[in-house]
């Protein structure tokens, strides 16, 4: 049996943006492209899919891999259904940041890059959003796909109430912007 | 119409249907790009250096230097538009891509001509989901209308702009290691020279340039290079955005002019500081660029002056003695991506200092190992005395350490941690030093309430 194949939804898109790259170049550039795409779908990315995309693009597996493992988006192991980033860089810090992720930290009985016991939330500090004039910020992404919101001027209500959406199996689209 | 009035590129921001293409050549978009289709690449390089525009991502180097450097005979060259915005404080490029991306494409088109590109690219970060949506769908509007593609405007000219997504690497943003993760690769900078105008994309000729840099450009050729230089202050042309964040009344994004001075910024632009309370420290162009205290904010945010007004204190590795930045020259500050921070009389500098620095220990490439190493070991020392476990001769180690990273790297990732640390350390030396005591005095070798675990300390 083969292992993880790439769908044919991305085997599109690698069709529609081969031409946008040199000629002998386009398969090196799409690996970037290929690796988001294919974390949307499975929700991380393992070796399984590395192999898949090497094979697909023409590369090492040994440089699928090193990409997939220097860039942060990339999600190494299986994450919570949630995946809850916030950022504690200095705009976020000077407003509250430490005081919100140690909030999410104790209700979720985690540390940082910890998925809580019942596998719903997986939660991240992550650096500067570039939304910091209305920090603490945070983003959230469910089962690999990034919800396209922003999710700012977090308190211990906001963010409670994130929480308890998260836990009800939602993502609060109504506090993001 | 006042002096912060004047708009060249945040007149439409928070206008929902700004986005929209119909909208956006309602109020006259697309007819410069159009123009610029029909004028001489020479010309329209003319009044970009009439204009005096400077880049607008960190290092303020002239426009049209940087495409000069283009070899004349060059068969392919690319244009790649900067929008991996990740310097912590900075948020002005990202409402240009919300707020008004048809402005980029814009200037993109206009660029594109100047340079004779063919295919563009925009290398937008990771993290911006929501303005990829908004960007992508915005293309697709050029595209459909033939102002991208194989005959733009009916020209006869080619241009292609192809959107590339970063995946969450903050060095993604210098512009060599940009180039090594659009072509697929670990975000790696690269020596320079060669540089990209030389040897960049695939080892072509290449110009990076920066969102707000390339949205400018309508505006340039509509009302002439003069007219931008002279809204400008010296060598620098046209007006700047700014985004300003921390302890303000007002944070936000503003398009200012150059003259504008840090005290104002906080004052005046920005509604003074929240809860009536004092300024402490302002960081006026991202946490790359070294801190200005109260005492220093009268200068005016503009590239030159933040660099040689000597009402800014030049940084010290030890007391009274000052750092080299090479070549004999002594460090004050710069005005860097426009990112302001600014924090209040009751910030605790030591820990702010540590969160900058922890920022460039988590983001370094590792390739060289001053910066690999030296950011991470900076880093725990800088945690240790802001946590109130210092050691004697912690805050000599921090400088020593600094000292050691600067100038020693392929990018200036290593600089970007080693001058704010300089800089805290030389203006808010009392405070390091107090907690170093402190420590000593308690005998606290634990990790505080505000505790964050940095790996082995």
């Amino acid at each position: 049996m083969p292992g993880k194949q790439l769908s044919p939804h991305i085997e599109a898109r690698i069709q529609e943006l081969w031409p946008r790259f040199p000629e002998g170049r386009a398969g090196k550039a799409l690996c970037l492209p290929v690796l988001y795409l294919a974390q949307e779908e499975h929700g991380f990315v393992d070796d399984e899919i590395i192999d898949a995309v090497a094979a697909r693009l023409g590369l090492t597996a040994a440089h699928v891999s090193g990409v997939a493992t220097f860039y942060f988006m990339i999600a190494k192991r299986k994450l919570g259904r949630f995946h809850l980033q916030i950022c504690t860089n200095i705009g976020c810090q000077l407003l509250g940041a430490y005081d919100v992720f140690d909030r999410c930290k104790r209700r979720l009985g985690v540390v940082n890059k910890g998925t809580s016991s019942d596998g719903k939330v997986t939660l991240t500090e992550v650096e500067c959003l570039a939304a910091c004039g209305w920090g603490p910020v945070a983003q959230i992404s469910e089962n690999g796909k990034e919800v396209p919101l922003y999710f700012e001027n977090l308190t211990a209500e906001r963010i409670d109430a994130i929480l308890d959406a998260l836990e009800q199996g939602r993502v609060p689209l109504e506090l993001g912007g | 119409m006042g002096l912060y009035d004047v708009k060249i590129i945040s007149e439409h921001f928070g206008v929902p249907e700004a986005k929209d293409i119909e909208y956006f050549e309602r109020k006259g978009g697309y007819r410069m790009a159009r123009r610029a289709a029909t004028m001489a690449p020479d010309a329209i390089q003319a009044e970009v250096k009439a204009s005096n525009l400077r880049g607008r991502g960190g290092a303020g180097f002239p426009t049209a230097m940087k495409w000069s450097f283009v070899p004349k005979d060059a068969k392919t060259v690319y244009l790649v538009v900067n929008a991996d915005e990740s310097e912590p404080g900075t948020f002005k490029d990202r409402h240009i891509l919300f707020w008004n991306p048809h402005l980029l494409f814009e200037g993109v088109l206009i660029a594109a001509v100047a340079l004779g590109v063919k295919n563009a690219y925009i290398y937008i970060r990771g993290e911006m989901g929501r303005e990829y949506q908004v960007l992508q769908k915005a293309l697709d509007q050029a595209y459909a209308k033939g102002y991208f593609g194989k005959n733009i405007f009916g020209s006869g000219i080619a241009v292609d702009l192809t959107i590339y997504r970063g995946l969450g690497a903050y060095i993604c943003g210098e512009e060599t290691a940009l180039l090594s993760s659009l072509e697929g690769g670990r975000g790696w900078p690269r020596l320079k020279p060669p540089f990209p105008a030389v040897k960049g994309l695939w080892g072509e000729p290449t110009i990076v340039n920066n969102v707000e840099t390339l949205a400018n450009l309508p505006w340039i050729l509509e009302h002439g290079g003069k007219a931008f230089a002279d809204l400008g202050s010296g060598r620098s042309g046209g007006l700047r955005l700014v985004s300003v964040c921390g302890h303000v009344n007002k944070p936000g994004v503003f398009e200012l002019p150059l003259t504008v001075t840090g005290r104002q910024l906080v004052e005046e632009v920005c509604g003074g500081i929240k809860g009536g309370r004092k300024v402490k420290g302002v960081i006026p162009g991202g946490v790359s660029m070294p801190v200005l205290a109260p005492d220093e904010l009268d200068v005016p945010f503009e590239f030159d002056a933040l660099q040689t007004d000597t009402r800014i204190r030049e940084c010290e590795v030890r007391p009274g003695v000052k750092f080299d930045l090479g070549g004999g020259k002594t460090l004050r500050t710069m005005a860097g991506s426009g990112g302001v921070v600014v924090m209040d009389d009751q910030t605790d500098m030591t820990q702010a200092c540590w969160r900058i620095i922890h920022f460039f220990a988590e983001e370094s490439c590792g390739q060289c190992t001053p910066c690999r190493e030296g950011t991470g070991w900076l880093a725990s020392v800088a945690h240790r005395v802001a946590f109130g476990h210092g050691k004697a001769g912690d805050v000599e180690l921090m400088a020593s350490i600094a000292d050691g990273i600067a100038g020693n790297t392929i990018c200036a990732l290593g600089d970007a941690a080693a001058w704010p640390t300089l800089a805290f350390l030389t203006k808010y030396r009392d405070e390091f030093e107090a907690k170093v005591r402190s420590a000593a005095v308690s005998g606290a070798h634990k990790i505080g309430a505000a505790g964050h675990q940095v790996g082995v300390l």
